[in-house]
């Protein structure tokens, strides 16, 4: 019996290793592009945190030679290996800055960034210098980048997308096992999430997420409902009261007021080009504004503050969808 | 007299309505039965028992959103009667003076490029803005002019040198702005927002757009006499230079107050004055307070049709005021092919 369990156990955790070793050349799709590899590459430069975060959990930091388009912080179990990574930029870096790294791939969060009107580049330009390109999935499938301001989904956001970005690197990096770990643990985290808010009590619960306003009192930008934010509220089981279907719309605060929602999550960043953008100053308008005043998340103080990392198609989405649910939990606020 | 006091009675009255349409149409429906009681409990003192969050939306938002768009409306109005008389121009209007493009620079450079790191707001920036703007495109025309200000062609093209700067400039920072979010934000913004304007914003929009008027209205003569030349004026005995140096302050000013507070809202300058003087004809005297009242009325309905063009999103006003406004100039040009337009 004791032995019989010990095997099992040993198969369990033996179970990620099972996956085979990466078969080169190695081709596969992405974003309309059809990619080969002979090795794993053996530099990348990452555009985006949700990119260079996902390498480093892949356990391939020494591999990034350097990182560009910065949101937030690290997140702390890699500030070691990130110190010891350049930074190009902490916004868009230059064609030069990325290319005189000499990466044998560019891993880039957003189209707008490395695509058909890319800033930094297309994906092209790259290419003719034999240097490889991989684009998130979560910002092209499903979506259309060329329209729009921040491209228009044409799709709801899927969370297969983040699993698939994090098997493809995995399997361009020739670690399958640590990209099914990863992806395991993930789906594991938001399963047991989500059933957590699987309470009678809870059901019918609306929430509203506002992630920033161009100025404090004009319309604020909400989460939508195609973007991701809008899968992790739909995920939970809370009706978002922003029936748009764009990503981030900005929605009057008279539609919001009078939607009442439930609860109202609002998202914590680092950034300050809008005074928005600090969660305390959205707090005080909330609380001092003489019509969201009256609203009952804010009367009652049902207001949850999430990291606006949390609130992008990358690894930290588990951690909002966590903090929201836990939130949800705790303010046990009435169905609506 | 008679005459006068029932026309003025009669545009108060259509201004009354414009307000009373803006405050009960709007993103969400609310039953006229509400919108009554909010004002009633509100300006009567009466005590109907109403939803918190409805009599907000009607008193705070709705009420002071009308009237600084028939504020802004009235400025703007009044600064291109005022341009296109100084300037004898009938493209005239403040946007030429470049106040529009320093608007908008200065409020790139407050929400893009993170001056003031947070502390201060787009309106201050692009108040700032607006007025440096102004400041350079009137001290390029009086150095390129011998005679100051007294040729209007120079302070046009002054002004369209001055917009070109303050265009790239605002390009340049939105290029090197960090993500796609900002520059849909400032876009936003540069094409006329009122979604922020609160009671605050009322009085100083209609103390701006007062002032405006009394100064039009107590040089409404010297502005006839503009209408037919400098030199001419000179001749009737307007102290010329000193008159243009302070209306084109007041065009100025009122614009930068104005922009600062809605974003820069296009088309109001340039077709209202000639819509008014299609109306009442050139005198100044009737010019002066019908273009005020039909800028205040257009912008009102305007944002009423920013506001409900699309169900559940606004679009920026100035949208609004240029698909309207282009037809109705375009009508306005064509009817009076010939004319005194």
């Amino acid at each position: 019996m004791l032995l019989r369990r010990l095997a099992f156990s040993l198969l369990l955790s033996a179970a990620p290793l099972a996956a085979s070793a990466t078969d080169y050349p190695l081709q596969l799709q992405n974003c309309g592009h059809t990619l080969k590899f002979d090795k794993a590459p053996a530099s990348a430069v990452t555009i985006g945190q949700a990119g260079t975060e996902m390498l480093y959990a892949l356990g391939l930091g020494d591999r990034v030679s350097g990182t560009s388009l910065w949101f937030n912080a690290v997140q702390p179990q890699f500030k070691a290996i990130d110190d010891k990574v350049p930074r190009l930029a902490d916004n868009d870096p230059s064609f030069e800055a990325v290319i005189g790294k000499r990466p044998a791939l560019v891993v880039s969060q957003f189209e707008w960034m490395v695509g058909k009107e890319g800033v930094v580049g297309t994906r092209e330009q790259f290419h003719d210098l034999r240097i490889a390109t991989y684009a998130m999935p979560s910002d092209c499938e499903g979506k259309n980048n060329l329209s729009g301001a921040d491209g228009t989904r044409t799709a709801a956001y899927d969370v297969n997308t983040l699993y698939k970005s994090i098997q493809q690197l995995a399997q361009i990096f020739d670690v399958e096992a640590r990209g099914q770990a990863l992806v395991q643990e993930l789906r594991q985290r938001q399963a047991k999430a989500v059933t957590q808010l699987q309470s009678p009590r809870l059901r019918n619960m609306s929430a509203a997420l506002w992630f920033s306003s161009a100025d404090l009192s004009i319309d604020p930008y909400m989460a939508g409902q195609k973007g991701v934010a809008g899968y992790m509220l739909q995920t939970l089981g809370l009706r978002n009261i922003v029936t748009s279907a764009e990503e981030w719309p900005t929605v009057g605060w008279e539609t919001i007021a009078k939607a009442n929602p439930s609860m109202l999550i609002i998202a914590r960043m680092d950034r300050r080009r809008f005074p928005a953008d600090d969660y305390r100053k959205k707090l005080e308008f909330l609380k001092k504004d003489p019509v969201t005043r009256h609203m009952d998340a804010v009367k009652n103080n049902r207001i949850v503050i999430v990291d606006a990392d949390a609130l992008q198609g990358s690894i930290r989405m588990v951690d909002g969808i966590e903090q929201i649910a836990q939130a949800a939990l705790e303010l046990q606020a009435p169905a609506r | 007299m008679l005459r006068i006091l029932l026309l003025g009675a009669a545009a108060l009255a259509l201004l009354a309505v414009a307000v009373l349409l803006g405050v009960a149409i709007g993103e969400t429906r609310l039953a006229p039965a509400t919108v009554f009681q909010v004002l009633a409990n509100q300006l009567l003192g009466a005590r109907y028992p109403v939803d918190p969050i409805d009599q907000g939306i009607v008193w705070n938002y709705r009420l002071a959103r009308a009237l600084v768009a028939a504020s802004c409306g009235a400025g703007l109005a009044i600064s291109g009667v005022i341009l296109q008389s100084l300037l004898r121009n009938a493209l005239a209007e403040p946007y030429l003076l470049g106040i529009s493009a320093g608007a908008s620079t200065g409020a790139v450079l407050v929400s893009v490029a993170g001056l003031g790191a947070g502390a201060v707001s787009m309106t201050t920036g692009a108040f700032f803005g607006a007025v440096c703007a102004f400041a350079l495109v009137a001290l390029l025309a009086h150095a390129a002019g011998s005679g100051g200000l007294r040729n209007g062609a120079q302070i046009v093209l002054a002004g369209i040198a001055g917009s070109q700067l303050f265009n790239a400039l605002t390009s340049l920072i939105i290029t090197k702005s960090g993500s796609a979010e900002q520059a849909r934000g400032i876009m936003f913004w540069l094409l006329g927002n009122l979604s922020g304007v609160r009671w605050s914003d009322t009085l100083l929009t209609a103390g701006v757009a007062l002032a405006g008027m009394a100064v039009c209205a107590w040089h409404a003569r010297a502005l006839d006499a503009f209408t037919f030349g400098t030199e001419s004026a000179a001749a009737l005995g307007v102290p010329v230079r000193r008159l243009q140096l302070v209306l084109l302050l007041a065009a100025a000013l009122i614009t930068a107050v104005m922009v600062s507070i809605v974003g820069a809202i296009g088309f109001v300058g340039l077709v209202i004055p000639h819509a008014a003087r299609f109306i009442v004809g050139v005198r100044h005297r009737r010019l002066i307070p019908v273009s005020a009242l039909m800028g205040a009325v257009f912008l009102i309905a305007a944002d009423v049709i920013s506001r409900t063009l699309i169900p559940g999103q606004v679009l920026p006003i100035g949208v609004i005021t240029a698909l309207v406004g282009a037809p109705v100039f375009a009508a306005i040009l064509l009817r009076g092919r010939g004319g005194r337009v």
